[in-house]
């Protein structure tokens, strides 16, 4: 009983991290309606982009690696967008999603490059730490893992709920040509948006490798598909969604793996999506009107 | 204070507008009637900028606004309804109007963070006399998407005046009232032409358009038929018989 719930909370707490991807795919969906595939590949490419400061500072701390990876998730989401939606033509469905597939296999053979296929280290914080309670423990860096993915999720939500930038993102989200009509910029607002679930992508990627240990170009795939699978369980478009979806994934698939192992973990995640799709077809939160 | 010259807009081989010349002086209210289909949301889609002229031009208080973005059209003192209602269904009735307001206030504003991170603190006073005018004050924590028909179309009269515009585009704002409604907004449009408010507005409703305009044009296929005082248009053949068809 103690094993299953150990497995629970250590596959919560790292589940954030699916939360915040599935965030990043939520929002651009709910605001331009259309899918970003390169996200989480950008996300990995972000964690590494923060190992360069230890290439310029050998030793340096983990937060400065931390910060970096979350700055260099911005400037990669501003450039996502630049290529893959600024440029192309909108109103062709196909256009940006084969553009953003472009984008997931360029930044996978980037980081293969950069890095010889081999896989990188990752400095961790709070790893040396244990919460013990007589069997049962918690993992520090975890908790870190957790902890920075709620601040992210609170300051998200601030943003959207408390500011003119959230209040305009929100107005697009939901009447686009009128928002439009209303002078605002719909361009600067989905510029915006990318760069914001671009910073969420850095910090989660970063929270990966620290979590994991190390960072592999053979994540990017799998984390495509599980930020999808939290978005589509949660509810494509709604916030709240990606993160209950988030913990939830990653609750299950650590309770599998428990029980299972690594190999067939994904399996069972894949299962569930499909009685998700099946029984579930809007998600756990399915968005409420407000599109044309 | 707008000119259209040899307006047209082309849907592949349709002429939804084609060749129009229009003129809408200050503080004038100019009706544009015609049939279903004879081109009048696509000339408003024209003014405000959501479709590119295939040729002509229109000034706008003598200026050539025919290339600009919708935004710097809005900025320009233009500002429009839809005719199917376009509200921000899930923010409240207060945030529908603050969000025009705003985006316009946010091009004077230059640092990122008073751009974009002000919260609504900075709420203004406009905002409850735009509540008021629009008789919505009791329901500004309402979210617009639960409103009632009459009172989502008297929020996006609101809205578009929240960004303080010179002309008003109206985009059957009547349809779908009651005449009792009619009579409202009629009471409407008058006192914002008295604060010195043009309006063109599009309408199928004649009691409406007869008790308001200063000018009826008449489209047809795309092209105006007449035009003129209000009395003018209702004694005028060609109108009867693009209404009425045949050569009645």
């Amino acid at each position: 009983m103690l094993d299953i719930l150990q497995a629970v909370s250590d596959g919560v707490l790292f589940g954030a991290t699916y939360a915040l991807i599935g965030i990043g795919f939520t929002l651009v969906f709910g605001v331009m309606h259309k899918l970003n595939l390169s996200y989480a590949a950008a996300s990995v490419g972000s964690a590494y982009a923060g190992l360069l400061v230890l290439e310029v500072m050998a030793g340096a701390p983990a937060w400065l690696v931390f910060l970096c990876a979350f700055a260099a998730g911005g400037a990669l989401g501003y450039a996502v967008y630049l290529t893959c939606f600024h440029f192309i033509p909108l109103r062709s469905p196909l256009a940006t999603l084969m553009a953003t597939v472009g984008m997931l296999l360029l930044i996978d053979e980037v980081i293969v490059h950069a890095t010889n296929g081999m896989p990188q280290a990752y400095p961790a914080i709070f790893d040396d730490v244990m919460l013990r309670a007589g069997a049962f423990t918690l993992r520090g860096d975890l908790l870190l893992v957790f902890g920075v993915a709620v601040l992210c999720m609170i300051a998200l939500m601030v943003l959207l709920y408390r500011t003119r930038l959230g209040l305009a993102t929100r107005a697009v989200s939901q009447q686009s040509v009128a928002a439009q009509l209303c002078g605002i910029r719909v361009g600067q607002v989905n510029a915006m948006t990318f760069v914001i679930t671009g910073l969420l992508g850095g910090i989660a990627g970063a929270l990966i490798g620290a979590s994991v240990g190390a960072l592999s170009p053979l994540l990017t795939t799998p984390l495509t598909v599980k930020g999808l699978i939290v978005t589509v369980i949660g509810g494509l478009g709604s916030i709240p969604g990606a993160i209950v979806a988030g913990l939830l994934v990653g609750g299950f698939e650590n309770v599998l793996q428990h029980f299972r192992g690594v190999t067939e973990r994904d399996l069972y995640v894949m299962l569930l999506l499909f009685a998700f799709l099946v029984f579930r077809p809007d998600g756990l939160f399915a968005t409420k009107g407000g599109r044309d | 204070m707008l000119d259209l010259k040899g307006v047209a807009r082309y849907f592949g081989g349709v002429r939804a507008v084609d060749g129009l010349e229009l003129t809408v002086g200050d503080g004038e209210i100019v009706a544009l009637i015609g049939p279903n289909g004879s081109g009048k949301s696509t000339t408003v889609n024209l003014i405000a900028g959501v479709f590119p002229l295939s040729a002509g031009a229109i000034y706008f208080r003598g200026e050539d606004i025919g290339g600009l973005p919708t935004h710097r059209r809005l900025q320009a003192g233009i500002a429009r309804t839809f005719q199917n209602i376009r509200l921000f269904g899930q923010l409240t009735v207060w945030q529908n109007l603050w969000v025009a307001q705003n985006a316009l206030e946010d091009r004077a504003r230059r640092g990122f963070f008073a751009r974009w991170l002000g919260g609504r603190a900075r709420a203004r006073e406009e905002i409850f006399q735009l509540l008021e005018f629009s008789a919505l004050a009791h329901k500004q924590d309402e979210l617009a998407a639960n409103l009632a028909f009459g009172e989502q179309r008297r929020l996006e009269l609101a809205r578009a005046l929240a960004s303080k515009p010179k002309l008003l585009l109206l985009d059957e704002p009547a349809a779908g009232m009651n005449s009792e409604e009619i009579g409202q907004l009629r009471e409407r449009i008058l006192s914002l032409r008295q604060r010195g408010v043009t309006i063109l507005l599009i309408e199928h409703v004649m009691e409406l358009v007869m008790g308001v305009a200063d000018r009826i044009a008449v489209l047809n296929f795309g092209q105006k038929i007449a035009e003129g005082a209000p009395a003018e248009i209702q004694a005028d053949a060609a109108v009867r018989r693009a209404y009425l068809g045949g050569e009645a």
